[in-house]
């Protein structure tokens, strides 16, 4: 039997779900950008109740907001460890449920850009990337990671390096001027 | 058995876990960013938040390997929840969290300036008294009275300008020194002379003494030292470095040792990473020896940011019966040192 805890914060949303064996057991989100560290210890608290003890451990890797998407990722590996089970990382845009076979995806990235991916027969083809929104066309915007489809996800990707797709902002101070 | 508390420091570059069985040190793990900051002159948050989620992992793990444990035997889980950057805080949190849930194991979030303080613990077996605490390093600049380490800090001065640290930072890169200036400053110093130059000792005229005897201030000196070496193109560096050490080291002490006589404290605490400056070592011994004072510094090693602190100050309120946090938190960047844990 096979219970995933299933995490994202790479959205303003913290995500929290228990899948069973592809059953959704619980699945709820906390709003708010800044919020995900305390939302995300009281939304497992309450998911860890519903379950017997979980063996494995889904988390979005992003792309999205670095903050809140480390806090996802910190908790998901320090969990899996302490439990001494899996954890594998996924491309939180490909987590995004959408009724279309060819499609593309956005979240909001900060400083009026978007984090995007476009997908053709389910499977991305180009991203993801970081752009401003009118640069990209057709894209889905509002929409947010899926619990169930992180987890069946996790059967084909593992991806272990959180996805900024930014550099971080410093200046050398050699090149300061 | 006294109880086993895993603690997670990752305040500002340095992602530092420390392992204690009561007050006894298992383990001290440090992972720094530091050289990926060097060529910024200073932290830069993001490069430090990057590297501390990379860190955690497996720095959490060569602890446990140290300390000769299993991650099962861990009694409680202890964080630094604030003051600090923010981003760099939230790894730490998280990870805390993550561990403490996992294991089902209680979470303390305390206070990094406390925690600085309280690693004194880990040297000696005396029990907790109250002390007047010098806290100083990149960030801080502080001097506490301490009654209760594990709830009842008064802050009885603090910088008004920059950090003692920060001034040490400001000067190394000026002298062209490199960063971190701390032991840049401290090294080149050796071989000059701390009388050299007489640079100002902030906040110490009389007016200072009645109003604000415990703040300081080092924004004078930064300028004074500026202007020294715009106006004497053949200086020593040496001996630049040696008497502004000397001015800080100085003015650190002169309000340390105002404090413990007028609060009656016989004992002083200095802690933090500007603590494991030799000549302040140095000086502090000498002046606390002719003033009756007991004075106690952490080695080194325990005086820059670690994870021993933040275990130690854990376990000590374990001991003390504290209660852990209760429910989620976030981190408080901007933590005061009054509140010891939340």
């Amino acid at each position: 039997m096979s219970i995933s805890l299933a995490i994202d914060t790479s959205t303003s949303r913290t995500i929290v779900g228990i899948i069973e064996d592809g059953q959704v057991i619980f699945e709820e989100f906390h709003e708010g950008a800044t919020d995900h560290g305390r939302a995300l210890s009281e939304l497992v608290a309450k998911a860890l109740k519903t379950c017997a003890p979980v063996t494995g451990v889904v988390v979005g890797m992003g792309p999205g907001p670095f903050t809140g998407l480390r806090v996802g990722i910190s908790f998901a590996h320090a969990f899996s460890l302490a439990r001494a089970i899996p954890v594998v990382g996924i491309c939180s845009l490909d987590a995004i449920a959408v009724e279309q076979s060819n499609y593309t995806v956005a979240v909001d990235a900060r400083r009026k850009e978007i984090y995007w991916a476009r997908y053709e027969n389910g499977a991305r083809v180009d991203g993801p990337h970081v752009s401003k929104p009118d640069q990209v066309d057709g894209f889905i915007f509002g929409v947010y990671p899926d619990m169930k489809k992180m987890v069946a996800l996790a059967e084909t990707q593992n991806v272990t390096e959180p996805m900024y797709l930014r550099r971080p902002d410093a200046v050398p101070t050699a090149e300061r001027r | 058995m006294q109880p086993i508390v895993l603690g997670i420091e990752t305040s500002c570059d340095e992602t530092a876990i420390g392992i204690v069985r009561g007050r006894t040190l298992l383990a001290n793990v440090i992972a720094s960013s530091v050289d990926e900051h060097a060529r910024f002159g200073g932290v830069v948050p993001e490069i430090a938040s990057r590297a501390h989620l990379e860190a955690m992992l497996p720095a959490i793990e060569r602890a446990v390997a140290e300390s000769q444990i299993s991650l099962r035997d861990i009694d409680a889980v202890a964080v630094t929840a604030g003051p600090g950057l923010v981003g760099a805080l939230l790894v730490g949190v998280a990870s805390a969290s993550g561990l403490a849930q996992g294991l089902g194991r209680p979470l303390y979030g305390v206070n990094h300036l406390a925690a600085h303080i309280s690693v004194d613990y880990l040297t000696h077996d005396q029990p907790t008294r109250p002390t007047i605490a010098l806290l100083v390093s990149g960030g801080h600049s502080s001097l506490l009275q301490v009654n209760d380490i594990t709830g009842s800090i008064t802050k009885l001065g603090a910088t008004m300008d920059d950090a003692a640290g920060e001034a040490f930072d400001k000067i190394a890169r000026i002298l062209q020194l490199g960063f971190p200036g701390g032991p840049a400053i401290d090294r080149d110093a050796i071989d000059g002379s701390a009388s050299a130059i007489d640079f100002p000792r902030g906040l110490t005229t009389s007016n200072d003494w009645a109003t604000r005897p415990y703040d300081f201030s080092f924004s004078g000196l930064k300028t004074a030292v500026a202007r020294y070496l715009e106006s004497t193109p053949e200086y020593v560096r040496a001996d630049v470095a040696a008497s502004f050490q000397e001015a800080v080291v100085d003015v650190l002490l002169l309000k340390s040792l105002a404090a413990c006589k007028a609060t009656g404290i016989d004992s002083l605490v200095i802690a933090g990473g500007v603590a494991a400056n030799s000549r302040l070592r140095a000086v502090a011994t000498e002046r606390c020896a002719k003033a009756g004072i007991e004075l106690r510094i952490p080695r080194p090693g325990l005086c820059t940011d670690n994870g021993a602190m933040v275990a130690a100050l854990g376990s000590l309120m374990l001991s003390a019966g504290k209660p852990a946090t209760r429910g989620a938190f976030d981190a408080d960047s901007s933590l005061p040192v009054e509140q010891v844990s939340l």
